[in-house]
């Protein structure tokens, strides 16, 4: 009860409430990037030069990049092209010396499905599970196990909100002063929304590993219209891995328009975000 | 300045001249096959596409471990008959010195006239006024500049109707009054030997072939019975013979295969670049 007669809310006092909400609060965010920060480092790879296109496509850009990374390099190969129903189809052999992810596409291309398909067709589905395992294995990509362990913190966060909202009700209800209430909801709703759905799909070793790709392969940019005959499939592969669809486009502008690719630029930030699942494909 | 315009004049020509051996444009476009060339020791920029803020990461990349980059002009119309204009002068210089060139080059031709842009490097009449004209102008960019300056006489499909000079007089007139060195295109002086019906090695003859600061190598194609110095054709072997003869009249200290477009395989590049050196006797860069 207060100096003015009224009984707390919840026969809590106000500050007595705030400090315990605020405190729960501070440990489970603090937990929460603490926990990130543990199994979110990963390992780096020894040898930049191992790492394939596909593999560097999926931790900038997830499945779809991944898949039209993999369609990139067997366009740039002549093995793939679209017919006047905007449909792949084959036009050459596999390439030699091809990922998995390129041969299930391949195949995918044989059965003439559309480019926004290709993320949903089995044998590509079987492929990007295996590339993303081969990533976790390399440390380059957090485990499953560790990702949903990571949203345990803003669970429960997002459940103390819940909680802070319901105690908000029954102040208002009361007409009791709950300015310092609103303020914390305001700040740990997002919060935890954030940190729930901005999972990140790659280790802290990948965003380096990227950044250092990036540098790397610069002279692949669509800014500098690589002369993708000279840098060859490899090339016009990390090209679209690194640099987007866009890349794809300034490959083969034809192809990429015909296949309804979405023009996209990877901007470099190296993607947080929830999974890799398809998505960006206009096709389909 | 002087001193330096002397050291550099002496570095490029002359018996203890730095030779460069085998080079190649650096283009955006191939800039991460230049990179990984093991032998390189010497590429050409276009200078109007360096900012003059500095030089892209790639090309400075290539300046700080040692690879001399010449800033190759095409904006300046040297050959025009009012003066170079100030500003693309001053950013010329300042390119040749962001990059620390050895020497920079232009073209003896006139790309704009009453203020009209002709969009293409446009030949000179061979006339005493217009060797006047354009040492006038290398005068004012040799002012600005801190390094020795090279001139390119340009293909032509004419010559003017009033020519007071023939080809080898109009260069060596315009090369002893302003001390600038030649940049010789052996690819232009096949195209222009062919089209006119002429003899590539009478020309070579009567050159100054001792202040040649380096050499242009470029492939071109044959179109209804003219031959293009199209830059974007494999380089033929006559072009390659002719590389061959001059070298055995006297080995400039560069060559540079120049390739603006229509980009083939790697592995055909390296042969290009392998072919110049081999008909050069330089080291393969590849």
């Amino acid at each position: 009860m207060d100096v003015l007669g009224q009984p707390d809310t919840w026969g809590i006092p106000g500050p007595t409430f705030l400090v315990f909400f605020l405190s729960t609060a501070a440990v489970l965010v603090v937990g929460t990037l603490v926990h990130r920060s543990v199994r979110f480092a990963g390992r780096t790879p020894s040898d930049l030069d191992h790492l394939h296109p596909v593999q560097v496509a999926w931790l900038n850009g997830g499945d779809s990049l991944a898949v039209y990374t993999a369609l990139g390099a067997l366009r740039a190969a002549g093995a793939v092209g679209t017919g006047a129903d905007r449909r792949l189809h084959r036009t050459g052999p596999l390439p030699t010396g091809a990922s998995r992810l390129e041969w299930a596409v391949h195949e995918a291309t044989g059965r003439r499905i559309r480019a926004g398909q290709l993320t949903g067709d089995g044998g590509v589905r079987t492929a990007l599970t295996d590339l993303r395992s081969g990533l976790e294995r390399d440390g380059l990509a957090p485990t499953a196990d560790a990702r949903l362990a990571a949203r345990t913190g803003p669970l429960l966060l997002l459940g103390l909100v819940a909680l802070g909202a319901v105690r908000l009700g029954a102040g208002l209800a009361a007409d009791r002063p709950v300015g310092f209430l609103v303020l914390a909801l305001a700040f740990l709703l997002p919060t935890s929304l954030v940190l729930l759905f901005m999972v990140p799909r790659q280790t802290r070793a990948a965003k380096t590993v990227l950044r250092q790709m990036r540098v790397r392969y610069q002279h692949l940019s669509p800014v500098n219209s690589p002369a993708y005959a000279t840098y060859g499939v490899a090339g016009a592969a990390m090209g679209v891995a690194i640099f987007g669809t866009a890349a794809l486009y300034d490959l083969d502008p034809a192809f990429a328009a015909q296949a309804e690719i979405q023009r996209t630029a990877a901007s470099g930030a190296g993607g947080s975000g929830d999974s890799g699942g398809g998505g960006d494909s206009g096709g389909g | 300045m002087r001193r330096r315009l002397r050291r550099g004049l002496r570095r490029m020509t002359g018996d203890g001249a730095t030779t460069y051996g085998v080079g190649i444009g650096w283009r955006p476009e191939i800039s991460g096959f230049v990179a990984d060339l093991p032998g390189l020791r010497f590429v050409e920029v276009i200078a109007e596409s360096v900012a003059s803020t500095g030089p892209p990461p790639a090309l400075a990349e290539l300046r700080d471990r040692g690879v001399a980059v010449v800033p190759h002009g095409v904006r300046l119309s040297l050959g025009g008959a009012e003066p170079v204009e100030p500003d693309r002068v001053r950013h010329f210089a300042q390119v040749a010195r962001l990059l620390d060139a050895p020497l920079a080059s232009e073209h003896i031709a006139f790309v704009r006239a009453g203020g009209v842009e002709a969009g293409h490097l446009l030949p000179l009449p061979r006339t005493r006024e217009a060797v006047d004209a354009v040492v006038a102008n290398v005068r004012r960019v040799q002012a600005e500049l801190t390094v020795p300056l090279a001139l390119e006489p340009i293909a032509a499909l004419f010559d003017w109707p009033d020519d007071e000079l023939d080809e080898a007089q109009f260069l060596t007139e315009i090369l002893d009054r302003t001390g600038a060195l030649l940049l010789l295109d052996i690819a232009n002086v096949y195209a222009n030997a062919r089209n006119r019906g002429s003899d590539p090695l009478a020309l070579l003859d009567r050159l100054p072939l001792d202040r040649i600061g380096y050499v242009h190598v470029a492939g071109g194609a044959a179109h209804d019975g003219i031959y293009h110095d199209t830059h974007t054709d494999p380089v033929p072997d006559a072009v390659l013979d002719l590389v061959t003869d001059l070298c055995a009249r006297h080995r400039p200290p560069a060559l540079l295969l120049e390739r603006d477009g229509h980009y083939p395989e790697a592995a055909a590049l390296r042969g290009e670049l392998d072919a110049i050196a081999e008909a050069s006797g330089y080291p393969a860069i590849t």
